[in-house]
């Protein structure tokens, strides 16, 4: 064993020396810069944990907005579905009423047409009776009918007034006796008696044949006609009849 | 050859002279001061930390957890006594590969001096921590008879301490020599390799003992008051 105490003095020295200069230079910096490195760590850890907790509670404070807003959403939505289903309501409503009114207007029309042709139809039946009896008298027509037209013509110059008459003899032209059939010959004079003295002397007669008089006679003379004729009645007849009609029409429109 | 590098005389001025073993302690010294030196002056207290930062980083957080480990409650206290200590057997040790370097570890003379400094260390820790009376009633625990008994084993701890360290450097250097001469060839560079390994456990295991032996000189105490320093400090920033 070699053991030189001034060497171990030396030695314990040193070894002091040592731990004061590694004290000095190495635990100490060391050990404080981890130590602030920690503390930052830590600061910023705290920070991270407060943005996220921040985060967090802002990303709640969103997700409550959201759901309001889902809420309010749903309330518009239903809502709009509330006022959609009332309009569609009262559209249907509507509808059906222009419906009803169209088919009231189009039932007024067709009951319109109905009467129209109805109207029509009496008026046609009424104009073919007419016709018939205008057909049926035409063939019974003879001679001797023709004398009794000429007859009911030189009654109805009977009738005549006073002032009619003088009208008659102011006309200073040929009188024109038209009838639907040739008058015989004796009639022809009878009517042309009756005109020298119920009108005037010196009137000259004029006989023709007329179509358009079924069973009728006609004097014309100058401006003024006397006329007797069956087809009057008939034609009186029809007026009579369009005007019962037209009446029960107007009543049917009231 | 020369058993210990205290018998290497380097200079000699006016009687005193200075041998291999205090120039080489010097010399460690230089290193690891220069080192730490060198790197602490630019620490950065960002996240971008140098390599070397990292690297001393690690060694002291490891000293500190592993004093931590040990049980003493607060490893700050204790890292400049037992971190110098580790580190200045390691490098001393690791330092023997450089051709020409003899460990000044291989010398009883420093292992002594170790030693010495941890039989002080420990009644200064005790007493600071629990006073003198507190530090004094351990060792008539658990009873007054025992106390001889336990200054024997203070005592005889302190030398198997110096004994072990000095044993196990110097006979590494001496296995070397001999080796060299019995198998000059390959055989040696293995030898060195478990050297450096030899080298780094004990220095591991001399600071481990002499934190054992503070931390067991504090504990010395009823039981419920020494589980409550147990627990380990986490914020201790060493001061």
């Amino acid at each position: 064993m070699q053991i030189d105490w001034i060497t171990v003095a030396a030695q314990i020295v040193n070894f002091l020396v040592l731990v004061w200069l590694l004290q000095r230079f190495l635990y100490g910096p060391i050990t404080r810069a981890m130590a602030r490195r920690e503390t930052r760590i830590e600061t910023r850890l705290r920070e991270a944990r407060d943005s996220r907790a921040e985060a967090e509670s802002e990303a709640a404070e969103l997700r409550e907005a959201r759901e309001a807003l889902e809420r309010s959403r749903d309330e518009t939505l239903d809502k709009a579905r509330e006022e959609a289903a009332a309009l569609r309501a009262r559209l249907e409503d509507e509808a059906r009423e222009a419906v009803a009114e169209k088919r009231a207007a189009w039932r007024e029309r067709l009951d319109a047409e109905q009467a129209e042709f109805e109207d029509r139809l009496r008026r046609q039946m009424t104009r073919q009776v007419l016709e018939t009896t205008r057909k049926t008298l035409r063939a019974l027509a003879d001679a001797d009918l023709a004398g009794q037209v000429a007859e009911r013509l030189a009654d109805s110059l009977e009738d005549l007034d006073e002032d009619a008459r003088n009208d008659l003899a102011g006309a200073d032209e040929v009188a024109v006796i038209e009838s639907g059939l040739e008058l015989p010959a004796e009639s022809k004079a009878r009517l042309t008696r009756a005109v020298h003295r119920l009108i005037s002397d010196g009137i000259d007669t004029e006989y023709r044949v007329s179509e358009d008089l079924l069973l009728g006679a006609r004097l014309r003379l100058g401006t003024h006609t006397v006329e007797w004729s069956a087809d009057l009645y008939l034609e009186g007849l029809q007026a009579a009849v369009e005007a019962a009609l037209d009446d029960r029409r107007g009543r049917t429109a009231a | 050859m020369r058993i210990s590098p205290d018998e290497w005389i380097i200079a000699q001025w006016q009687g005193i002279s200075l041998n291999a073993t205090v120039l080489f302690t010097w010399a460690v010294m230089a290193i690891l001061v220069a080192v730490s030196w060198a790197i602490t002056a630019r620490l950065s207290e960002g996240e971008k930390v140098s390599r070397w930062q990292v690297m001393l980083e690690v060694i002291v957080t490891s000293i500190r957890d592993q004093i931590a480990e040990i049980g003493a409650g607060r490893p700050g206290r204790y890292l400049p006594f037992i971190g110098t200590l580790f580190l200045f057997i390691a490098v001393s040790n690791l330092l023997m590969i450089v051709p020409g370097y003899t460990a000044p570890t291989a010398s009883l003379s420093t292992t002594v001096a170790l030693a010495l400094c941890v039989l002080v260390a420990v009644p200064v820790f005790a007493v600071s921590e629990r006073g003198v009376g507190g530090y004094l009633r351990g060792y008539l625990r658990p009873n007054a008879v025992m106390l001889p008994f336990n200054i024997i084993a203070e005592l005889s701890r302190t030398i198997a301490l110096a004994v072990r360290l000095y044993g196990n450097v110097m006979s590494g250097t001496v296995i070397a020599g001999i080796l060299i001469s019995v198998a000059p060839f390959f055989f040696p560079v293995l030898m060195q390799l478990l050297g450096l390994l030899t080298g780094f456990i004990q220095a591991y295991i001399f600071a481990v003992l002499a934190m054992v032996y503070i931390a067991s000189a504090e504990r010395a105490r009823p039981l419920g008051e020494a589980q409550d320093d147990d627990a380990p400090h986490d914020n201790d920033k060493g001061d």
